[in-house]
């Protein structure tokens, strides 16, 4: 027969200690369940997916340095070089890339005017090869044509008539039915006009962190720039073997400029949750931490507890407890603290996690979230307890008729 | 009731070896009041922790209410304390967090009676030792002998056939303590079998039957007419 009434009673008595352990469940209980909370939040964040064939990209940077350099001509030579070098699927001129932290945007808008709302999108100024370069997955309209490219000026502020949009942005700019925004005529720049003539499944922006990191545009850009990037697409399981050769090929046949800064698209998404990794590693330790703390304060109370009962478990064993039922005692009273202590932890979390969500603009915390940290500390109570409670239960009932 | 034969009792350390009892013998029958006095450390306490299985004995035999305590295990003891032994202890050992009504509930409830049953006996207990109207108080609130009257309520509250006192009345002035030996009385005269450890010679005097245990061996047996004693010390 369960003493819970006895041990509720036996507890009012004494409520300093139980109180202190559960306000540390308490506080363990509202720390824990939002710090993994943030870590799911930063987990789901790294497992997007870019949209770009990331096992088997990678890109340079090519900076010119010759004088009386033609811009144009050379960027064909490399391209055609890198099209045609065996393994390679395909190779672009990029202005960003996505992940990298650094790029470009524009706002987009439905209808032209200074007045009228827009649509933040990053902008990734390439050829008619992107689509096949980056393993990008056009779902509707087509891809841009070899006349479409247009060369961009530095400081150039006009724009193509045509661009390919993401299906996160044709969302966004017709919220109704992302598919009408095929063929439709939206405004860039607040009044310059650019037809959508193609939607892609996904393609992220440069910036991980921002709310509209699906927003990306294509549009039919050849930059004449002395700085630019050379993004290349390989076969399966030949990326590391021709990011070298690419380097020095591209370095022997133009001696004019500079080639560097080679990096995979891998590394850029490692690079890139470089931040969130760190931080889901520290708020592991955190969470690991304060549950070892809470459990080593059970362990404390409950010992502290027994040995300042060791003649009253001596006269319970006397009166006809057996051990189990001393284990069991010690069991549900660290039971009985250890539900007020989540009960206010519950509370804790969740107007915790109501603050995070108002201050950062992060989801609302699931209720199995919290399911799991009422069952986590439950079991870490329980077993924290195990110990002094066999303990407890070892006591000798002789113990009753010691006078010491 | 309770039949030792030859039952030894050896405390064991690195080095040393106390013999606390040695081929202790006693019979107690049903309905007996026996004292049990000796000097310190004359294995009073070991007879009477091993007479309640409170510990175990090292060899010999022992026989409590025809049952064999030597083959009963950790469990088996526990129960047997719970149905059939009542202890009262010197320093009362009531839970000091507990009121008397939980008090009296705690070996209750380890008998397994649903909670109808055990307020009648918590109540009648208390009543029987003049406490029932102070059901709610904590045992702090209490003098010595009224706690030591709860415990009697407690030990009583089983229906114990047989009542083990360890020095019931060594923590009681004089008057308290006569006032327990009288409760204890009662409760042999209506058929619970005693066992008495006391230093009070006065007090051993009023039991039918005392024995003197010295060097862990019963030494003295005696025996009074219980009424010859009680004109005695009066």
């Amino acid at each position: 027969m369960l003493e819970t009434g006895l041990i509720i009673r036996a507890l009012m008595r004494n409520k300093i200690g139980a109180l202190l352990i559960a306000l540390q469940i308490a506080l363990t209980m509202t720390i824990i369940v939002n710090a993994i909370f943030m870590i799911q939040d930063r987990q789901s964040q790294m497992l997007r997916v870019s949209g770009v064939d990331e096992e088997n990209t990678f890109y340079l940077t090519n900076t010119i340095f010759g004088q009386d350099y033609n811009i144009q001509a050379a960027l064909q030579t490399d391209l055609n070089t890198l099209r045609k070098m065996p393994g390679v699927v395909d190779a672009i001129q990029i202005n960003a890339i996505p992940l990298s932290g650094g790029g470009w945007s524009s706002g987009v808008q439905t209808e032209a005017g200074e007045d009228k709302d827009s649509i933040g999108t990053a902008i990734y100024m390439v050829d008619d090869h992107a689509i096949n370069t980056l393993g990008l997955e056009l779902i509707a309209g087509e891809n841009f044509s070899a006349t479409d490219i247009q060369w961009r000026k530095s400081g150039q502020s006009t724009w193509p008539d045509k661009v390919i949009v993401t299906k996160a942005l044709a969302l966004s700019l017709f919220p109704d039915d992302w598919q009408s925004a095929l063929g439709k005529t939206v405004f860039i720049s607040q009044n310059q006009t650019i037809q959508i003539i193609g939607i892609l499944k996904q393609l992220q922006a440069p910036w991980n962190g921002w709310d509209g990191v699906e927003r990306s545009m294509l549009v039919p850009f050849q930059m004449e720039s002395k700085g630019s990037r050379l993004f290349i697409r390989t076969e399966p399981g030949k990326r590391d073997q021709l990011m070298p050769l690419v380097e020095k090929t591209l370095a022997e046949n133009d001696k004019g400029r500079i080639i560097g800064r080679l990096r995979s698209m891998e590394e850029t998404r490692e690079r890139s949750y470089q931040r969130h990794n760190a931080t889901n590693k520290i708020l592991t330790t955190v969470v690991i931490t304060l549950t070892i703390i809470t459990g080593f304060g059970i362990v404390g109370l409950a010992i502290f507890s027994i040995n300042r009962r060791t003649k009253q478990i001596g006269t319970r064993r006397a009166l006809g407890a057996t051990r189990w039922q001393i284990m069991r005692y010690f069991m549900v009273e660290n039971l009985l603290i250890s539900v007020v202590g989540i009960l206010i932890g519950c509370v804790g979390a969740v107007s915790l996690n109501m603050w995070l969500v108002k201050t950062f603009n992060l989801a609302p915390i699931n209720i199995e979230l919290i399911l799991f940290g009422v069952t986590t500390l439950l079991i870490v109570g329980q077993l924290a307890v195990l110990y002094p409670a066999r303990k407890a239960s070892l006591i000798s009932p002789a113990t009753a008729t010691r006078t010491v | 009731m309770l039949i030792m034969k030859n039952i030894s009792k050896v405390f064991q350390t690195a080095d040393i070896q106390t013999h606390a009892l040695r081929d202790f013998n006693l019979t107690v029958n049903e309905g007996d009041f026996v004292s049990v006095t000796g000097p310190s450390g004359s294995g009073k306490t070991t007879f009477l922790n091993i007479a309640g299985l409170l510990e175990t004995y090292t060899s010999g035999e022992f026989t409590l209410d025809g049952e064999n305590i030597g083959q009963l295990n950790d469990n088996g003891r526990s129960r047997m304390r719970n149905h059939k032994i009542g202890f009262i202890f010197q320093s009362f050992n009531l839970i000091p967090d507990l009121n008397l009504f939980d008090n009296v509930d705690v070996p209750l409830r380890y008998r397994g009676f649903n909670a109808k049953e055990r307020k009648r006996r918590i109540e009648e207990n208390l009543e029987r030792v003049g406490l029932a109207s102070r059901m709610k108080h904590l045992p702090s609130q209490l003098s010595g002998g009224q706690q030591q009257r709860v415990a009697i309520a407690r030990a009583l509250a089983t229906d114990p056939r047989f009542l083990l006192a360890d020095e019931p009345t060594g923590n009681l002035d004089s008057e308290m303590a006569q006032s327990v030996m009288s409760l204890l009385e009662d409760i042999n005269k209506q058929g619970t079998t005693i066992v008495m450890v006391t230093h009070d010679a006065q007090l051993a005097q009023r039991s039918p039957r005392t024995i003197q245990v010295m060097d862990g061996r019963v030494s003295e047996l005696n025996l009074h007419l219980a009424t010859d004693n009680q004109q005695a010390i009066a």
